[in-house]
């Protein structure tokens, strides 16, 4: 029988997480503060974060070593198994070797809780008493409550209403945990007050939800607030994916071509490609993609790729096509395709031209999806989808050029939780909608428009 | 087809959310940001509906220039401008958060 999985023993965990800041050619620019137009400095996120992980936020440390504490909550579901995705390769008829990373075999089921456990922990041997967050599907806020519980801290979670009614079981998750999650907008803030005073029964937004949460931490001294991706500490943390992968891959004598995940925030991407970039940037040949969504005109035209407009970030991602040059992207597209959610690290690292960025549509990602669920079993959750369509791309274009490229990917999280996605897009609910434009424009061009919001 | 029936077919469509990760109707979108679109409204929907045409007709010119004019604040700068309206919010309203009610 050829060889699934490879495991690491506990003894061969990672004891430290790899800083890349020690190691980029060009530095980050610090970040300015909105109303001072200063770099933001330590004592301005004093209020939400407490001060030993703002020291990690803004450290040169290549290796930062892993408190013990949080190796022996790690080692609850740690080192997690690399495997090797025969299921899909036949499916695909590929020469690749496709190889990921099970982030899903945590107790919440995904990436989150390896840095929810380190934020949980710095925070509590600074003393702190109690975590805010807030959260949309769950994931994140499901993560920390586990965390919080483990090293006896409360935990807060402003949950977007909207989702708090539409994802019963995360908030069941949370509060078995001993989380208190709150729907927002909440009469727990003043953010929220105001809101509902406006509109009762307003949906909430993830901006309101983050403003409960700073609000909630800044208004009680021995509260702070925590946050699941974006931020340089949260991204170091999670390097503890990459560098597991690279003790993996050597057992087996290989060295992946093409390093892959998807990126929302940015933080399971960088968590498995980090440790690929340092690499790289010491010269190795590795391709390194991140895996993000849009939309996009038509599905057989293939996913678009961006650009930063220049190196400042000034102006928005460009669109081009990477399959055919018939297409002119419209000119909304560059008001709208920037992510404004990416972690500086991985925009830097964009940049910088040491990885690059496909887009997929979100049809293109739950058809690969259910692919992968058919050939390896597993449910994806949505967003690791879109790792799975980047990988069934680059898998086909392996096969097309008959090369034996070796695939690394990380499969961020499972899909259990996350069934009504997958029922949306099984009952054609995704589809492209028929409804002509032309129509549209005749009844808005007619004397009554649509009613004032 | 009058204006109401088409917006109301409209409003029902959903697409994921990448910002909350699960299924929103386009009613949401369109007003997910107190009442104004959603800063990623154009890219999610683009596909399917001529949803800069709609938003402008919808919200006005103004708002929407308001909202997808410029380049999109980054996560940094969002929670830095949170932390500050935060901390303005507590001194002010001395209040702050507020336990459950027991
Ligand atoms: C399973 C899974 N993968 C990926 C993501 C995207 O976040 P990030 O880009 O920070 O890894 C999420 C976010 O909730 C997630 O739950």
């Amino acid at each position: 029988m050829e060889q699934i999985k490879v495991f690491l023993d506990e003894s061969e965990m990672p004891r430290q997480w790899y800083n890349i800041q020690a190691d980029l050619p060009t530095p980050l620019r610090p970040p300015l503060h909105p109303a001072t137009g200063q770099p933001i400095k330590p004592e301005d996120l004093a209020p939400v974060f407490p001060m030993n992980l703002i020291e990690q936020e803004v450290s040169t440390e290549r290796w930062i070593p892993i408190p013990e504490p949080v190796l022996e909550k790690y080692a609850l579901w740690r080192p997690t198994p690399l495997y090797r995705a025969r299921g899909l390769e036949k499916a695909l008829g590929t020469p690749a070797k496709i190889y990921y990373k099970n982030e899903g075999v945590s107790p919440p089921g995904s990436h989150k809780p390896n840095t929810a456990v380190a934020q949980a922990y710095y925070n509590k041997v600074f003393g702190i008493k109690r975590l805010s967050t807030e959260t949309g599907a769950g994931q994140w806020g499901s993560a920390l409550s586990m965390a919080c519980q483990m090293f006896g801290l409360q935990c807060r979670v402003f949950m977007v209403k909207v989702s708090y009614n539409q994802k019963p079981y995360r908030r069941s998750m949370m509060e078995t945990w001993g989380a208190e999650c709150i729907p927002s907008p909440s009469d727990r803030t003043q953010a929220g007050r105001k809101i509902l005073a406006q509109n009762p029964d307003s949906p909430g937004s993830l901006g309101i939800a983050i403003s409960e949460a700073i609000e909630d931490a800044v208004g009680d001294p021995e509260a702070r607030y925590s946050l699941g991706s974006v931020l340089n500490h949260v991204l170091l943390h999670q390097t503890i994916i990459g560098l597991e992968a690279q003790k993996q891959l050597e057992k087996l004598g290989v060295y992946p071509d093409v390093v892959m995940g998807c990126a929302g925030g940015g933080s399971n991407f960088a968590g498995l490609c980090l440790p690929f970039v340092r690499d790289k940037i010491h010269g190795k040949n590795v391709t390194i993609v991140a895996a993000e969504p849009t939309s996009c005109p038509t599905l057989t035209k293939g996913p678009f790729r961006y650009d930063f407009g220049d190196t400042a970030m000034t102006t928005p991602l460009l669109a081009m096509h990477t399959l055919g040059h018939d297409f002119v992207p419209a000119p909304i597209h560059a008001g709208g395709l920037r992510y404004h959610g990416m972690a500086p690290i991985v925009s830097h690292l964009l940049e910088e031209k040491l990885i690059e960025a496909r887009a997929f549509d979100q049809l293109e990602t739950f058809t690969a999806g259910v692919q992968w669920a058919r050939a390896e079993g597993f449910i994806p959750a949505p967003e690791t989808n879109h790792a799975i369509a980047a990988v069934v791309q680059e898998a086909l274009r392996a096969k097309e050029e008959g090369k034996e490229k070796v695939i690394l990917f990380n499969w961020s999280g499972h899909g259990y939780v996350d069934m009504a996605a997958y029922d949306a897009f099984l009952s054609g609910k995704l589809t492209r909608y028929e409804l002509p434009e032309e129509e549209i424009r005749r009844a808005l061009a007619s004397t009554e428009a649509f009613p004032k919001p | 087809m009058n204006a109401q029936d088409i917006l109301a077919r409209m409003d029902a469509l959903e697409t994921r959310c990448p910002k909350l990760g699960h299924q929103v109707t386009f009613e949401y979108c369109r007003q997910e940001s107190l009442k104004r679109p959603c800063s990623r409204a154009l890219v999610c929907w683009n596909h399917r509906l001529p949803v800069e045409m709609i938003l402008k007709k919808l919200v006005g010119e103004e708002t929407y220039e308001a909202v997808f004019g410029g380049p999109p604040k980054s996560r940094v700068e969002s929670l830095m401008e949170a932390i500050e309206s935060a901390k303005q919010r507590c001194n002010a309203g001395g209040s702050g958060p507020r336990e459950a009610p027991s």
